[in-house]
């Protein structure tokens, strides 16, 4: 019985496919929302790159939600000691939110 | 034989005219220079245009539609900035120095290097230091073709931007130690315009 769930379990695993990050999508988003002003991919900007920021949230079971309320909330941070406002993606899009969570998640 | 020639040609360059003046002489090398440097510059600015650099594929269809979805293609005021305003300087001996260097480039197409986009992609970090790499070591010459730091008016400026362009002015960083990746795709690698400052400085 556990190895035949087992086999259920492993099916599931390979039916199901990671998320496909639409790149095009993300870059674009990233673009007119301005973000590359100060974040790299994985050069060092006034904020972190997205490298740093996948590796900090890699394995966390929260990584989705946290980034997604980073990117869509308006908030504050700081750099060289000072607060700055930190804006939000531009768009409503839930689909295009996820996959930019999802590439920035990916670097 | 050939050797016998060349030296009646150079013993005639060496005579003076007997039958044309030295106003003739003199005002005919005036015309010839004018439609010598005229012809040179036009030719020269030929290949500074948006058409020439978009006329190979290898251009056409990598960065230059990056290029398009940029402020420095379209925006408010109408102003481009084609691919030479940013990559070749304006004044004539960096511009001479920048177009002697991009003949390489020639020996690239011939070769085809990055003929095909993946092989463009697999090049795009090496030719992307190579931008910043003389981008750092020219104070950005080709940004300032068109901005200055002390021309800028900072009241006209988010906060964000003086306190940014406050720094990198005590810290005497360069356009490109920033504004790195805005006209096409930044490339994954190690080391950014900064870094790469950091690591000539690091040589002298």
């Amino acid at each position: 019985m556990i190895s035949r769930l087992a086999g259920f379990v492993c099916c599931l695993a390979v039916a199901v496919p990671a998320y496909a990050v639409d790149e095009n999508e993300a870059n674009n988003l990233l673009e007119d929302s301005k973000c590359f002003k100060c974040h790299s991919i994985d050069k060092k900007k006034d904020g972190p790159s997205f490298k740093v920021t996948a590796a900090k949230y890699k394995g966390k079971a929260d990584a989705e939600a946290k980034l997604t309320k980073h990117v869509t909330v308006p908030s504050k941070v700081k750099i060289d000691g000072v607060e700055e406002d930190h804006g939000a993606a531009k768009t409503r899009d839930p689909a295009k939110v996820k996959n930019l969570v999802q590439w920035i998640l990916s670097r | 034989m050939q050797i016998a020639w060349l030296a009646r040609f150079w013993a005639a360059l060496r005579t003076p005219s007997a039958r044309y003046s030295l106003l003739t002489l003199a005002g005919g090398g005036f015309a010839a220079g004018i439609i010598f440097w005229g012809g040179f510059n036009t030719a020269l600015e030929a290949t500074n245009t948006l058409e020439f650099c978009i006329g190979c594929h290898e251009m056409n269809s990598t960065v230059y539609p990056e290029y398009k979805q940029t402020i420095h293609y379209s925006n408010r005021t109408g102003v481009r900035a084609v691919c030479s305003d940013c990559h070749v300087p304006k004044d004539w001996t960096h511009k001479m120095i920048r177009k002697i260097e991009a003949s390489g480039e020639v020996w690239g197409k011939i070769t085809g290097v990055i003929d095909t986009p993946e092989k463009f992609e697999a090049k795009r970090y090496e030719l992307a230091t190579r931008a910043w790499t003389r981008m750092v070591t020219t104070d950005s010459i080709e940004c300032r073709n068109c901005h200055h730091i002390d021309s800028m008016d900072p009241s006209k400026q988010t906060e964000k931007a003086q306190r940014r362009h406050a720094k990198a002015k005590a810290e005497g960083k360069t356009c490109i130690e920033c504004h790195f990746g805005i006209a096409h795709k930044e490339p994954v690698g190690p080391d950014g315009p900064s870094e790469l400052k950091a690591k000539l400085l690091s040589r002298k």
